[in-house]
């Protein structure tokens, strides 16, 4: 500018006090120190104009001051907002680079403000130069340029990046004002610090205040440093364990662990869910159960516990039913070939077949079978799920004696699982399964609660269409199960639940019937599952009808069955032997293998001595005839009863003997008998506990005969109960007293009259070998029972053994005999 | 904060002549020995003469002056600058006393010559 050549050259000999007109830069953020090279960008339009001014002149110098409050930045800064020292600088460098002013400008002194000239274009002011720094205090000074040389080399130690020559130069640098300055210009110290370094007069000040900003740059690269290191620990350890986890899944799909991770497996059991066919409800119990699991790590108890609670409730048949395919003539087929006769007992399920053919939504009827083993209740629960096209499964009752068996243990209990009820339905994987309910008789129960009272609900068409499982807690809708109850006695099975069932009494079998089983199934069977050939085995009728009487004793055909596996056995070795002949089995083969035979007809005795008749029995294992025996006992008073008598049977010895005392003239008794003597009876087996009412005419026979001295027939076997008026009540197991008698070669058979409808249950084979007498009253039964002749009376002569007689004779007096 | 000190750095590598200290630059300068004495060849494009002073003292020869830049007429404003206008000093350390030499300098090209005559060589 045209002024300022008329000025002495400024830089030639710069003194303080010297005072000339200048350009001035204010500075955003930035403090200009002398000495220090700095670049600068310049983009104001008042700024440019500045620079330029600057440009104009021969040494290029230009004054930067620091604005004190750096937001000052949508307008351009007045001089009040500036400091006013600063520096002047030479610009050494300039480049336009589209419409900004690169510049590199270095300090040259410090200046002070003396007087604005101008705002416009560009700020002008008079400056002043300032004087050089005084040291106060060398020691000090001394001290402090020593301090800061050693937070330097600490500094620059945590900087490995500077390079060598750069140290040697800053650590070489031994003038405190000049390290002072260096040290502000390369810091970030905040404008306000740096401001103040600048304005210090003295080198005492200037060091001081370095001292202390480099001391809080070097705290916080230390923490800074601290905080990285920290990081990247924390970061290692991350990486640790990926890498680790990187390693276990590689090892878990190397051994075929699942490496799908429980992510996966709650998204497969998802996708289940959601292509499954639920119940509404279930559906919602069940997302709500994969919600939670999905919320817990698989390590955790609950987990697993909750994944096998989702898999039972997806496993569960809840909509599957196995096709209906009910075809009464193919059910019928089914039932005669699976089982020789039973017919009554088939009818009665060709009826409950018809009604759920007819309605089939209507409740199947539930259906017990009774009887003794072996007589085919297994077989025949079989045979209807195979007629009616159902799965079928059988859940074996006997000794089950706790509720959560059936029901399950809720899902707080560790190990808990679902009751038997729907284990079964999830193993047959449908709906409708025919559900066999084995050896219900045999339930026990006990202070864990009673089992029978749980079937109680299970067993109600009106209630099971919502049974809930303690473990599923969901009802799950039994009614469409078709359920079969097996039983051998029906006194242990409580009232309500018998009540529920609709029972189907299975006697067991005549030998005439045994005959055709064996003929047609068991001896095929043994034959085949003895690896024989039907040419290999023949077995003759009278060898089976040996089995039947002399070496088993049972209603149903188990041990008949056991004993032709025995003989099939035998030929099975002498076939292996290379012996292939075929071996005809007669009487004589069967003795000569199986030994001689275990049971002795000895039941039906040739001949009765007075005061012993025959009775009959019903026991769990069907029927049986026994003896009663009555014997005087001169001398003493009453009755005595031995044979391990129930109550019931006791009291009906004595009613016998309280009519026999009362009616005894009737039937040539002399009551002076009875008021002289005693009375003794005895039943054997003498361990085998006895009950009931149905011996009451035995009883009455044996004491009739005994005090009349009239044998009883030895052919004739009898039940009855009789009351003090002399009547007889009808009893019940006929059916099973009738056969056991018939097997034990008895030919005569006295019963209540009104036990009539029972006889037709006996097989027809049977009835018509042989004679039966209805009895009304204890003079029909006498009448019957007792042979004409009057042995004698005189108890001395008790035990003579009588003579033997015809079976069939003297049976004039059973006129009424309907041997049908 | 490396960033910023690795920075700066680079750009003072960049200007090696200037010290981070230096208030000044230091123009090059190649020093000669002659038969009469020495010969100092210095670096000074742009520098008038008059605006050069030059000074001896015992072994040193000290040559300061500033560089004026006398090109901008008014109308005329800079797009680029790179030459560094300001003041200069060069200090030359001699290995023998150059005391009393006979000074004579001329402008050669924009280098300044100057010869430096001493009685022990014979130049006085």
């Amino acid at each position: 500018m045209a002024e300022d050549k008329n000025q002495e050259p400024l830089l030639t000999k710069p003194r303080p006090g010297q005072e000339f007109d200048i350009a001035v830069l204010p500075l955003q953020n930035t403090t200009l120190f002398p000495d220090t090279v700095v670049p600068l960008a310049v983009g104001r339009e008042r700024s440019s104009k500045a620079v330029e001014a600057a440009l104009s002149t021969e040494e290029k110098l230009l004054a930067c001051f620091t604005i004190r409050t750096p937001d000052v930045t949508g307008s351009d800064a007045k001089p009040s907002d500036i400091y006013e020292i600063g520096s002047i600088v030479n610009i050494k460098r300039m480049m336009r680079n589209e419409g900004i002013m690169q510049l590199v400008v270095q300090g040259v002194e410090r200046v002070k403000v003396v007087d604005w000239l101008q705002g416009e274009p560009f700020i002008k002011a008079k400056v002043q130069i300032l004087p050089d720094l005084r040291m106060v205090d060398l020691e000090n000074c001394e001290a402090l340029k020593r301090n800061i040389h050693t937070m330097i080399q600490e500094a620059l130690a945590m900087l490995p990046s500077v390079p060598p020559e750069v140290r040697m130069a800053v650590l070489s640098q031994n003038d405190p004002v000049q390290l002072s300055y260096f040290l502000a210009s390369v810091l970030d110290l905040g404008a306000e610090t740096e401001q103040r370094m600048l304005e210090a007069g003295t080198t005492d000040d200037l060091l001081s205040l370095t001292h202390g900003a480099l001391a809080r740059e070097l705290e916080i690269m230390q923490i800074r440093s601290k905080i990285a290191t920290e990081a990247q620990t924390e970061m290692d350890k991350a990486q640790r364990e990926y890498i680790l986890r990187q390693q276990l899944k590689a090892i878990q799909k190397e051994l075929g662990e699942d490496e799908t991770g429980e992510k996966a497996e709650a998204q497969q059991l998802r996708e289940r869910l959601e292509t499954t066919d639920l119940p509404e409800d279930v559906r919602k119990e069940a997302e709500r159960e994969l919600r939670r699991m999905e919320q817990l790590p698989q390590a955790a108890p609950d987990y697993h516990v909750i994944r096998t609670y989702l898999e039972y409730v997806l496993d569960l048949p809840w909509n599957r039913s196995s096709e209906e395919k009910l075809d009464l003539t193919e059910a019928q087929k089914i039932l005669d070939e699976d089982h020789y006769g039973l017919d009554d007992v088939k009818k009665r399920i060709l009826e409950a077949l018809a009604v759920v053919k007819l309605r089939p939504d209507s409740k199947s009827p539930i259906i017990l079978f009774v009887g003794p083993p072996g007589v085919g209740k297994t077989s025949l629960g079989r045979s209807i799920a195979r007629s009616l096209g159902r799965e079928f499964d059988r859940i074996a009752l006997g000794g089950v004696r706790d509720e959560a068996e059936l029901r399950g243990h809720r899902r707080t209990y560790i190990g808990a699982m679902p009751g038997r009820i729907i284990q079964m339905l999830r193993r047959v994987g449908k709906n409708n399964p025919v559900m066999m309910l084995d050896e219900i008789d045999k339930l026990g129960n006990d202070y864990r609660g009673d089992p029978a009272s749980a079937l109680l609900e299970i067993l109600d068409p009106a209630q099971n269409h919502t049974f809930r499982d303690h473990y599923l807690d969901l009802p799950f809708d039994l009614s469409k199960v078709f359920f079969i109850a097996t039983a051998n006695q029906l006194g242990p099975i409580p009232m309500p639940l018998r009540d529920r069932m609709e029972i189907i009494n299975i006697a067991g079998y005549s030998d005439q019937e045994k005959l055709h089983i064996a003929r047609q199934y068991l001896i095929p069977r043994q034959t085949t599952e003895n690896g024989l050939k039907p040419e290999h085995l023949e077995v003759t009728d009278g060898a089976v009808n040996l089995l039947t009487s002399r070496y088993t004793r049972e209603a149903g055909v188990r041990q008949l069955e056991r004993s032709i596996g025995n003989l099939a056995r035998k030929v099975a070795l002498k076939v292996a032997e290379g012996d292939d002949s075929k071996v005809t089995v007669t009487e004589k083969e069967v003795k000569a293998f199986l030994g001689s035979p275990r049971f002795h007809p000895e039941e039906a005795r040739d001949e009765l001595p007075p005061g012993v008749a025959t009775g009959m029995a019903w026991t769990a294992m069907g029927g049986d005839i026994l003896f009663i025996e009555a014997t005087l006992l001169p001398g003493s008073q009453g009755l005595t009863l031995t044979g391990q008598l129930g109550e019931v049977m006791k009291e009906s010895a004595m009613a016998a003997r309280s009519y026999l005392w009362s009616h005894g003239k009737e039937f040539g008794i002399d009551p002076e008998l009875i008021n002289k003597n005693g009375i003794h009876l005895h039943v054997p087996a003498g361990a085998i506990p006895k009950d009931g009412p149905s011996a009451g005419v035995t009883m009455a026979s044996a004491m009739a005969s005994l005090l009349s001295g009239k044998k009883v027939r030895s052919d004739t076997a009898m039940t009855g109960e009789i009351t003090l008026s002399g009547l007889v009540f009808p009893v019940g197991g006929i059916k099973e007293k009738v056969l056991a008698a018939h097997r034990a070669g008895v030919k005569r058979i006295i019963l209540p009259d009104r036990n009539e409808a029972d006889i037709e249950e006996i097989p027809e084979d049977v009835r018509k070998e042989l004679e039966i007498i209805p009895a009304r009253y204890i003079s029909d039964v006498l009448k019957a029972a007792l042979e004409v002749n009057v042995t004698s009376v005189n108890p001395d002569s008790y035990g003579a053994p009588g003579t033997k007689k015809g079976r069939r004779k003297g049976s004039g007096a059973t006129t009424g005999a309907t041997a049908v | 904060m490396a960033k910023t000190v690795n920075r700066y750095f680079q750009f003072l590598s960049s200007n090696r002549d200037i010290k981070p200290s230096g208030r000044l630059w230091y123009p090059a300068a190649d020093v000669y020995e002659a038969p009469d004495g020495w010969l100092v060849k210095v670096e000074l494009a742009g520098v008038s003469a008059e605006d050069v002073e030059m000074e001896i003292d015992g072994r040193c020869l000290s040559i300061s002056g500033t560089r004026k830049d006398r090109t901008c007429d008014p109308g005329v404003s800079y797009h680029q600058m790179e030459i560094t206008y300001s003041r200069f000093e060069k200090t030359l350390t001699f290995p023998e006393m150059i005391e009393g030499a006979s000074i004579e300098h001329n402008f050669d090209n924009g280098l300044l010559i100057i010869r430096l005559k001493t009685a022990s060589r014979g130049g006085q």
